[in-house]
């Protein structure tokens, strides 16, 4: 049966009297349409017919975190997997069905979650829902195609992390900064790990985790609200719940209680870099609004204070940002630098660590805040101007927040932020224990091992 | 095919009918047929010249409340001295930072105070800003967009400032293998100079040089300015007029003479001459070099074949005289490629990647320009199969002239053609680049609407025949660990001379690319 929310329309009301307040800026809500058939998948679409394509995302509740023990790296090698054979599908049978017929299709794996998703003429919608339920219960893990991805995998671990001069240095981000949660293996893994893997391991894995009951459908574009709605029961209504309950991630991350410092070296370093990491609350956290926009103050455009002190008064940086690494249990906050020529790591702790205290002392004045609030605000609207702007958008609203409706009161929350709020939450979470610190320079001269 | 779709129609509604309870079966073993295809709608474009000789084009596209907005010059680094190499970047990039009222931190801020994201850079072809603007904010973006353009400061401190940075993000890219591989081809290979430019041309560049540039080319005449999204043309007109209306056109601009590009000798041949030239080229080997620039502890080896076509220079520019129509071998050119490399399923990456696990993608791309476009391949893979990869990549470029190309292959490849234009489009950020392009190489936007059956009249004959034409006497370019694949590289390429270069001893102005 079909249930779609009404919450949608009544936010529509809602919003359209708040936008009063905030005369500048008007924003249509979503229309947004959500149901959950009875094996427990969620869908969720919004009809947009302005142009004949449409955004299919299968969104999935397993990432990085769940990779088995010993086996770094697995749910995303595995993501590579499900573009391989099924019962009904040839390898690689989805791009004959997106690329060929002009559109795409990617997938990409997270901390937190994966998804996989296709942008096609929206005559091909029916013939992808069949596609995406197919290779939900259908695939098949052989031998040949898990050493061919697991090469490819490795060769994706080459070119993202060691022959880029700072690869390394990103994936120190996580591994030196998490004590316990599985967050500090990192989404790619390591060589040895994903060599290790086996097809069993692929197989558990898929029973494990790729079932209705831990997928969302989102469906965004072209299409006629009744016939997908009886596309989406018969090709997603017929798979099985299986049993069993799916496991999730408990380990919870101790609290930093003491700043740790590293001080790490790399084959090929051209200037020195530093990291400055706090531990992020969790991402559906209330404060993470107040940290967005901070996160735009200190590093959004040339005008933000970290570019326009350490980048252009002291010229001691050719890259200097703050990030917030949005994760369910908690991501990173992080400054990152990279020196200009003849700058140490240390000048670029200490030039962050003054403009951290700068933000915790003094509130934001009025100006600067509104500055931020523009900033944030059009390129949250810029990044859903197409059909897979929107999809990724309402994708990203499950993952984070839990509810796809949470799109249409981003805009408002940061609306709602007050320098007051900044001010608190760069008191809250940036202290001097919640820190770990990380130098990255060019090593010795003596050869790395190959 | 009437009868047959209804049927099928037909035979869905009865599976409904019968219910649930035993649909599930034949439901998902049976792949469903696509609908009945819809066309895509190709924006319209208004076109209107200012009386300083400004060309405005606008595309209303209501419904976003965003704007994008850009102001291009038809001149990019193919205008620059060698010695000079990233003269046109730094022009551009140096707009932003200051003008005769406001400094580089006001403009900054002031942009960023609209939500405006402002970009200003050169490439081969082009230079300009671009803006993309919430529509409400418009009026506001233009009044900056236009100081920073028409007015210019080209201060000492701000181009010592562009210059350390630039220099910093050169040596950075260095170390890259894939950088490096595009960077020492486009000496190499393309006989040019990296648009980029190099630590000496950089180092080399003068206030006087900038304002030259600057004064030269940013005239009206030698513009364009492009509207998408929120707007309507009566408002382009109007905003048009109040900001760019006194752009002007009294510098004296050097015009685009094909003797004044430096870097190509033989673009004045004559059509004998250039026939004659195809003629031996198709007879030529495919590969005539290997270049190795030796990169020790490089986690991988970036593998690419390079090629620059100068006597088959105009593939994408035709000339005024066509009407402004793209010349007849750009079609053939892009399905080619996207047969080649272009896309996930091209033949290099089905080869390298989804066959042998070799890479995590190969592809290939042209590099338009006005008179001798630039070819190449390009790809990542571990050390220890350089070799392996770069023969791959050779057979496949050999297979385009001389192997099938059957039409259930070539089909889908049109496909992604038309489909990711039509995708790119979507955006008002990519309608506009799109328009800015067409603009650079002097074409119409007309060329937007023949664009699909362009691509989709290009037959197997036409594609065999530009890789028979264009390919021969090209490049091998490996950056990588030498030590490692040098034995395998001698053994699969034992007849073409390997030239190999350290990169710490790489200096591409040298004519043997060595530090003296």
């Amino acid at each position: 049966m079909r249930n779609h929310s009404k919450i949608a329309l009544i936010l529509i009301l809602v919003l359209s009297l708040a936008a009063g307040a905030f005369a500048q800026i008007k924003v249509k809500p979503m229309d947004i349409k959500q149901r959950t058939l009875k094996n427990g998948m969620k869908i969720v679409t919004l009809q947009d017919n302005s142009s004949p394509t449409v955004a299919i995302h299968v969104w999935y509740d397993v990432g990085g975190k769940n990779d088995p023990e010993g086996r770094s790296g697995f749910a995303h090698m595995f993501e590579h997997m499900m573009f391989k054979s099924t019962k009904n599908m040839p390898n690689e049978k989805m791009d004959r069905l997106t690329e060929d017929v002009g559109g795409f299709n990617n997938a990409s794996t997270w901390d937190d979650f994966t998804n996989y998703y296709e942008v096609v003429p929206s005559n091909h919608l029916e013939v992808l829902l069949w596609a995406e339920a197919d290779r939900m219960q259908n695939l098949n893990v052989d031998e040949t195609n898990f050493a061919s991805e697991r090469d490819v995998v490795k060769e994706e671990f080459r070119q993202g992390v060691l022959a880029q001069p700072y690869g390394r240095f990103y994936e120190y981000l996580s591994s030196l900064s998490y004590q316990k949660h599985p967050y500090k293996r990192g989404v790619i893994g390591n060589l040895d790990e994903l060599q290790a893997a086996t097809t069993k391991d692929a197989n558990e894995f898929y029973k494990t985790f790729y079932r209705p009951d831990n997928a969302v459908l989102i469906v965004v574009g072209d299409f006629d609200q009744k016939q997908l709605d009886g596309w989406v029961d018969k090709y997603f209504g017929s798979i099985k719940k299986p049993d069993g309950k799916i496991p999730r991630v408990t380990i919870k991350e101790p609290e930093w209680t003491a700043e740790r410092r590293y001080e790490k070296t790399g084959p090929i370093v051209p200037f020195p870099a530093t990291a400055i990491n706090y531990m992020a609350p969790p991402s559906n956290s209330a404060d993470v609004p107040a940290i967005r926009l901070a996160e735009v103050i200190l590093s959004g455009g040339e005008s933000s204070r970290l570019y326009q002190e350490m980048v252009r008064n002291q010229q001691i940086a050719q890259e200097a940002s703050f990030n917030l690494d949005l994760k369910l249990d908690g991501g990173l906050l992080s400054f990152i630098g990279i020196a200009s020529e003849g700058h140490t790591s240390s000048e670029l702790e200490k030039a962050f660590l003054a403009e951290l205290k700068k933000i915790q002392e003094k509130p934001v004045d009025a100006k600067e805040l509104e500055k931020a609030k523009n900033q944030l605000i059009t390129q949250t609207l810029q990044r859903r101007e197409n059909n897979d702007g929107k999809a990724i958008a309402i994708e990203r609203a499950i993952a984070f927040q839990g509810d796809p409706l949470a799109v249409n009161t981003e805009i408002q929350k940061l609306q709602a932020v007050s320098a007051a709020d900044i001010q608190r939450v760069m008191k809250k979470y940036f202290t001097d224990n919640n820190r770990v610190v990380i130098y990255y320079n060019q090593a010795a001269e003596e050869k790395e091992s190959k | 095919m009437k009868y047959e779709i209804s049927k099928l129609t037909k035979s869905m509604k009865i599976l409904f009918l019968i219910g649930a309870l035993c649909v599930g079966i034949f439901a998902q073993s049976t792949e469903p047929k696509p609908g009945a295809p819809k066309s895509v709608k190709i924006p319209a474009v208004k076109e209107f010249t200012l009386k300083n000789g400004l060309k405005v084009a606008v595309v209303e596209r209501p419904g976003v409340p965003l704007v994008s907005a850009m102001l291009m010059v038809k001149t990019g680094a193919e205008m620059e001295d060698e010695e000079k190499a990233g003269l046109a970047d730094m022009t551009a990039s140096l707009l932003t930072k200051g003008t005769k009222t406001r400094s580089a931190t006001e403009i900054a801020e002031a942009l960023d105070f609209l939500g405006a994201d402002l970009d200003a850079g050169a490439n081969w072809k082009s230079s300009g800003v671009s803006m993309n603007i919430m529509s409400d904010k418009l009026d506001k973006g233009l009044e900056l967009m236009s100081d920073a353009v028409l007015n210019p400061a080209f201060k000492e401190s701000e181009i010592e400032l562009l210059r350390s940075q630039t220099l910093d993000g050169l040596s950075y890219n260095l170390t890259q293998p894939g950088f490096l591989a595009n960077y020492v081809a486009s000496v190499y290979s393309f006989n040019k100079h990296p648009a980029g430019g190099t630590i000496e041309s950089i180092t080399n560049i003068k206030r006087n040089d900038i304002v030259d540039f600057y004064n030269s080319f940013f005239i009206a005449d030698n513009s364009v300015l492009i509207f998408t999204g929120d707007i309507t043309a009566a408002n382009a007109k109007e905003l048009a007029q109040k900001y760019f209306g006194k752009m002007g056109n009294d510098n004296g601009i050097n015009e685009i003479t094909e003797s004044s590009l430096p870097g190509i000798t033989n673009i004045m041949e004559s059509p004998e001459s250039v026939e004659s030239r195809k003629k031996e080229d198709a007879k030529a080997p495919l590969l005539n070099r290997i270049l190795v620039v030796d990169l020790p502890n490089s986690g991988q080896a970036a593998v690419s074949f390079a090629r620059n076509m100068q006597h088959n220079g105009r593939i994408y520019w035709d000339d005024k005289k066509n009407g402004g129509v793209v010349s007849k071998t750009y079609f053939p050119a892009i399905v080619m490629n996207s047969l080649l490399g272009g896309g996930y399923s091209s033949r290099l990456n089905q080869e390298i990647r989804i066959k042998r696990g070799l890479s995590y993608g190969a592809g290939s791309s042209f590099n338009w320009q006005y008179y001798s476009s630039d070819f190449g391949t390009r790809t990542q893979t571990k050390n220890e199969s350089a070799a392996e990869v770069a023969e791959l990549v050779t057979t496949e470029l050999k297979k385009l002239s001389e192997g099938e190309i059957p039409e259930n292959e070539l089909n889908p490849r049109r496909m992604v053609l038309t489909g990711s234009f039509g995708r790119n489009l979507e955006t008002n950020e990519g309608l506009t680049s799109a328009l800015g392009e067409l603009y650079a190489f002097e074409l119409s936007p007309d060329n937007l609407n023949s664009y699909m059956n362009g691509v989709m009249k290009v037959t197997d004959k036409d594609v065999k025949k530009f890789a028979a034409e264009n390919f021969n006497g090209g490049d091998i370019i490996i950056v990588g660990d030498y030590s490692i694949f040098k034995d395998d590289l001698a053994k699969r390429f034992p007849k073409i001379p390997v030239t190999v270069v350290r990169a710490d001893e790489l200096d591409i102005t040298k004519e043997d690319l060595r530090k003296k």
